[in-house]
């Protein structure tokens, strides 16, 4: 302390002076004393909650009002009651269930593979590691566009590709046949979105060490053993964590499903961002879209707590790992 | 650190094991077929791209024939000049670009002392800080649309490129934080206090210290930010009524119910669209890889 304050004191600034020699010098006891903390707070609270906060408070309310000829009245829990009895509403969730599950199946599936592929010291791994990348890089609409021209039934690629496999002669109406357009869908999410889950796990197998490997080798394990019992118990975190991320990301998805399919054919592809939005700039519902609304924030808010138990998990199973290592 | 790692493992590997009952031959087939499958997937990921491309300078003759040609049968780029003749392709472009541009902005300028609370400082309520952080950043867009859309139109702020961006900052905020926590994390506590020797107060810190050191955690920053805004169609679509404002997505998404708008300048909007942000990616990939990551997975 007193060595610092020594130091200090030489130098040609007063001002720092008393700042050091307040306190400890490291800054996270100095922020205990000082309220640099609220001064630098307050632009991001402000700026968050003008932007998000106080609109999700206005949408909570939206929901439980109700505008007509330009009337806004309370109606209580009519329009959840609304919701309720609406079978569309409980198709979106049924689609929206399916959907967001074989995102993470799809998202973390893919994720592995391409990081088991490529993690291996072979000659261009880093060209290989950023053309996998590209996808990633390429904005939703140009997806849309390609996937959609890409599937077309009259003049689309995808219909020349499966007309070589034999069987197959009618053009298949990729984005409007039911089940199809679910597929289709999921596809086009998944090249999107696989790139970040691959690199993600990519960098959480290198940090394995390598000796586990050499041990289990020495010990005669065989290629999938060593996978069963090294490589994925350590990776388990991460994936958990992706799970997570993967579940919140495709509850998000819009404009992919938006923009091909529109929600359709029939419901099979509206999702609640989809219905909501439809509601909202289609049917002007906007009370009734608010509500449904408040349904989706509340699993956005179930998933942001899951995000958070599982992460600090994570990081207590990392922080035990290195206290033993 | 990490990466020394890595090119440990990566060294490893490359030594024969210990005990190999199988000579060399095997090892190469093995690696060959490593190498096939590597090969294969990437030629299926950058199909779509390969096609967007090709749909966009294929004669046009071939473009709408079935079945469409697999590889290209001459080269014009008579589709970029129409697109940029026929449809004001440009002034989307450009607002596109000054939208992008406020959200890197404010962005950046907020994402700091964001990061700077989430990584050195712990005071009461820090715990809520982040949860609100994280919240913000988790939530679908959807969601929040109708309340903001009449928050906005309150405000008549609607069909405005400035307070779009700020609408896309706030969502860019909080990832902003925690990239660039993760990046001010990995400066040693040393560092800083030595700094504070020599009579810099916290915020000097900051701006000598923190800063210029997490210059890649930056670069994270305006990428995600960018990429954000540039990507939006959500947002654009319920704010932006006034064709003359259009974003350069919410414009080119016009295009898919268009009758009279040709496919080859559909693709090669596209393609126009998706040059900026692959340049971006692909220039600064190596340095922000690890940062883009670690904002997710903190």
């Amino acid at each position: 302390m007193a060595a610092t304050e020594a130091l200090v004191i030489d130098s040609p600034e007063a001002k720092p002076v008393r700042r050091a020699s307040r306190g400890n010098s490291f800054g996270r006891q100095a922020g205990l004393r000082s309220n640099l903390h609220l001064k630098l707070l307050a632009p991001i609270l402000v700026f968050e909650g003008l932007f998000v906060v106080y609109p999700i408070i206005r949408g909570v309310i939206l929901a439980f009002q109700q505008t007509n000829y330009g009337k806004t009245s309370w109606v209580g829990l009519a329009n959840f009651r609304q919701m309720i009895h609406d079978p569309i509403f409980w198709a979106s969730v049924r689609t929206t269930f399916e959907f967001t599950l074989a995102m993470v199946v799809v998202w973390l599936s893919l994720g592995l593979g391409v990081a088991l592929l490529t993690n291996w010291a072979f000659k261009g791994r880093s060209l290989v590691r950023g053309i996998l990348a590209i996808p990633w890089a390429i904005p939703d609409v140009p997806t849309v566009l390609t996937f959609t021209i890409m599937l077309d039934p009259n003049f689309g690629i995808l219909n020349r590709i499966a007309s070589w496999i034999p069987g197959v002669h009618h053009q298949i109406q990729w984005l409007t046949a039911p089940n199809l357009a679910f597929i289709a869908i999921i596809t086009m999410v998944a090249w999107k979105g696989f790139p970040f889950y691959s690199l993600v796990i990519l960098s959480s197998l290198q940090a394995i060490p390598d000796d586990l490997y050499e041990a289990a080798k020495v010990d005669g394990a065989g290629a999938f053993q060593r996978f069963r019992s090294i490589t994925f118990p350590s990776i388990v975190p991460t994936l958990s964590l992706l799970a997570v991320l993967a579940f919140i990301f495709s509850f998000q998805q819009f404009t992919l499903i938006y923009l091909s399919t529109g929600g359709g054919p029939g419901q099979d592809t509206s999702t609640i961002a989809i219905l909501i939005y439809n509601q909202a700039f289609q049917y002007f519902n906007y009370n009734y879209a608010s509500a449904m609304a408040a349904v989706g924030l509340l699993l956005a808010v179930f998933g942001t707590v899951l995000f958070v138990v599982i992460e600090r998990r994570v990081i207590r199973q990392r922080y035990l790992e290195g206290g033993l290592s | 650190m990490a990466v020394s790692v890595v090119e440990a493992t990566t060294l490893r590997t490359r030594i024969p094991p210990v005990r190999n009952p199988w000579p060399r031959r095997k090892r190469k087939a093995k690696e060959a077929f490593r190498y096939a499958v590597i090969v294969a997937l990437c030629l299926v990921v950058l199909f779509p791209v390969y096609w967007m491309v090709l749909s966009t300078f294929q004669p046009e003759k071939y473009t709408l024939t079935y079945p469409p040609p697999l590889w290209f049968r001459g080269f014009n780029t008579s589709a970029i000049s129409s697109l940029f003749s026929q449809q004001p392709i440009a002034s989307w472009l450009f607002h596109s670009f000054i939208v992008s541009a406020v959200t890197v902005v404010i962005t950046v300028v907020l994402a700091v002392p964001g990061a700077y609370l989430l990584s050195r400082l712990r005071f009461r309520g820090s715990g809520a800080f982040g949860f609100l952080l994280l919240f913000t950043q988790l939530m679908p867009g959807a969601m929040i649309i109708v309340p903001e859309l009449e928050w906005y139109r309150t405000l008549h702020w609607t069909n405005n490129l400035f307070t779009l961006g700020l609408l896309y900052a706030a969502f860019n905020v909080p990832l902003g934080c925690w990239i660039l926590k993760s990046s001010f994390d990995t400066v040693p506590n040393e560092v800083i206090d030595a700094c504070y020797v020599d009579g810099c107060t916290q915020v000097g810190s900051i701006r000598r210290i923190l800063i210029p050191l997490s210059r890649a955690g930056l670069v994270a920053v305006v990428i995600v930010a960018f990429f954000g805004s540039w990507n939006d169609y959500l947002f654009a679509s319920a704010f932006l009524t006034n064709r003359s404002l259009y974003t350069a997505g919410l414009g080119i998404a016009t295009f898919i119910s268009q009758q009279n708008v040709q496919l080859f300048q559909l693709m090669a909007a596209g393609v126009v669209f998706s040059l900026l942000p692959v340049i971006l990616y692909v220039s600064v990939q190596r340095h922000v890889a690890r940062g883009l990551t670690a904002g997710a997975v903190k």
